[in-house]
């Protein structure tokens, strides 16, 4: 293990020890704590993050994917910049998009996806990361630094598709592997179908997470998962926006899943009301913006490239 | 072209006369101090704390105008909307008191809506209004107050490595720029007739319909990029450590903000973990007759 690896690791190491001997010494200060009413614990989720982006690193890091030269530092910027820019813009703050059937839009997350999938996980990493957290800090929303690094993981796992060299050939897995996330979800929405979309909010009719999820936002992750294989079989000439879709896809169930997984001891939810009133509402909406908005820039994203020669 | 935030130099300025690091160190400390805590004694005390940097910053009501116009508008918004339907409470009390009650004069569809005001609700959305508004406070100064050619070399000096500090300073100068795109692109496609606010359609055209914007704000910044990643190659970008051509030196002042930082926030985090942080709801307010009782 080299020396900067083993510094990060000491890092990451003495970070979770820090928030062991707090809840340790909680403890002893106060018999009935719960920790999820202190907001330590958001930080331990962050810690955790941490780990799964390190043991992603140490994983591949014999590929060229880490590497950040000049390009990926202001690729990081731009995308970082632009995500909290549209965050602040459409959640609902400055422009009220229209939402449908609960279901609410928020498109920028399509940002952290496509700068991932097109110029690395460090750089899908970091818009996302970053971009949240500023994003929270220019409406105001305050800190939830788990919900950053679930945003992080989503451009981060886009991102990793630059491991391959054919494109073509790990598409199928990670279909697969996100039919399998999207089953889950379906399956767990049926079963608590009575639980309240606890993400969304409707200005008209002042309805905020106490009304039950409607069957659109339940089947928003179904929903999602099929404009993906339809975007992925479309566009089956262009590999490139079949894997940005997919992997984008991939990268969302896993890091909206993180972020909401996380909540159920950061806010005491049960597993059913973690899943079916955070991540259902949240990731399935972003998967309908990766099957349609992703396409759109990585198409232009080539045209620009063809057009400049760069 | 870069758009800068509206900094000055501002003489007497409380902030400014602080290391931007001990600055930040504060800011992430006062941070977790905040998100610590939902109980209104706790709030209060950060509040002025937040007040004080504020009112000592020689910010110009000019100056910052739309800022605070935009964080009232969104405090206001919230709180009452909380307050009126008691949103985000349920995971911090489990009982409310009845104040009272109003039922509507009118009918939607034959439902007739009735305003309920609890004492938890009211003491949930006074809370939350102290609580974003400090936050929202101390994140305004730092644009306003913080001089952008030392981004960098704050986040170098925090410990960040060079090339992501260069990353968090560009990002930093990159948001106001695309601020501005984002109005210029929205106006330019208006102009074309196409309306972003109009309800129309079903889920997947509200999505797509949203494609005008996205794309050429998006496209335009990672194609203008390419001067900016020329010039820093031409300068030599990361072949070697980076050096600032200005330093950052700390001082008696700055340890003490970075010493007070570190207390409130370790204070403030065993108060939590003796179960201050929790919603309080004064006495008085806890008489009135309990709801569905």
């Amino acid at each position: 293990m080299d020396r900067k690896t083993l510094s990060v690791v000491l890092a990451l190491a003495a970070v979770l020890v820090f928030f062991l001997g707090i809840i340790w010494i909680g403890g002893m200060l106060n018999p009935s704590l719960q920790l999820d009413e202190t907001a330590l614990l958001r930080f331990v989720f962050v810690a955790i993050g941490l780990v799964i982006v390190f043991i992603l690193y140490w994983l591949t890091k014999s590929s060229g994917i880490w590497q950040v030269g000049t390009r990926e530092v202001v690729y990081m910027a731009i995308g970082a910049a632009l995500y909290a820019v549209f965050s602040y813009l459409f959640n609902g703050t400055v422009f009220v998009v229209p939402s449908v059937s609960q279901v609410a839009l928020r498109p920028a997350i399509v940002i952290p996806m496509f700068f991932g999938y097109t110029f690395g996980p460090v750089v899908g990493f970091f818009s996302g990361a970053v971009g949240n957290m500023f994003g929270d800090a220019l409406t105001g929303f305050g800190l939830s630094p788990q919900w950053s690094v679930g945003n992080g993981l989503v451009g981060l796992i886009a991102g990793l598709a630059l491991l391959y060299t054919d494109k073509k050939k790990s598409l199928n897995n990670v279909l697969i592997a996100g039919a399998v996330l999207t089953l889950l979800a379906t399956v767990l929405y049926f079963v608590g179908r009575g639980t309240p979309n606890m993400l969304f909010f409707d200005v008209p009719n002042n309805i905020f997470g106490d009304q039950p999820i409607t069957v659109i936002a339940g089947l928003s992750v179904l929903i999602g998962f099929v404009l993906v294989l339809a975007a992925r079989f479309l566009f089956g000439a262009n590999v490139d926006v079949g894997a940005a879709v997919t992997w984008s896809m991939l990268g969302n169930l896993v890091g909206i899943g993180f972020a909401a997984i996380s909540d159920i001891w950061i806010n005491g939810y049960p597993p059913v009301a973690a899943i079916v009133g955070e991540f259902i509402p949240a990731a399935g909406p972003n998967l309908i913006f990766a099957a349609i908005l992703v396409p759109a820039l990585v198409l232009a994203y080539g045209a620009m490239r063809r057009q400049t020669g760069r | 072209m870069l758009v800068s935030w509206r900094y000055r130099l501002r003489p007497g300025s409380v902030v400014q006369a602080l290391d931007p690091r001990a600055w930040m160190i504060f800011f992430a400390c006062f941070l977790v101090a905040t998100v610590m805590t939902w109980d209104l004694r706790l709030l209060l005390p950060l509040l002025a704390i937040a007040l004080f940097f504020i009112f000592t910053s020689r910010l110009t009501w000019r100056d910052t105008r739309r800022a605070w116009l935009f964080i009232s508008g969104f405090v206001i918004f919230f709180s009452l909307l909380t307050l009126l339907t008691g949103r985000g409470g349920v995971e911090h009390y489990t009982v409310e008191h009845v104040i009272g009650s109003a039922r509507l004069p009118f009918a939607l569809f034959g439902w007739k809506p009735t305003l309920l005001l609890t004492s938890e609700r009211l003491v949930f959305a006074v809370s939350m209004l102290v609580r974003v508004f400090s936050l929202a406070s101390m994140t305004v100064l730092i644009p306003y107050c913080i001089n952008p050619a030392l981004y960098g070399v704050t986040f170098r000096g925090l410990g960040l490595p060079d090339k992501f500090a260069y990353a968090m300073d560009l990002t930093m100068r990159f948001i106001p720029t695309f601020g501005r795109d984002f109005q210029l692109t929205m106006d330019a496609q208006r102009a074309r007739g196409y309306e972003l606010e109009k309800v129309e359609g079903g889920l997947l055209s509200q999505v797509r319909k949203l494609a005008p914007l996205l794309v050429p704000v998006t496209i335009h910044a990672v194609a203008g990029s390419e001067d900016i990643i020329d010039a820093m190659d031409l300068r030599a970008f990361g072949v070697q450590p980076r050096t600032w051509l200005l330093e950052l030196t700390y001082r008696r002042r700055d340890r003490i903000l970075i010493g007070a930082g570190v207390m409130l926030m370790v204070g403030y985090i065993a108060l939590s973990l003796i179960g201050f942080g929790r919603l309080w709801v004064p006495e008085a307010l806890q008489a009135f007759p309990l709801l569905g009782g």
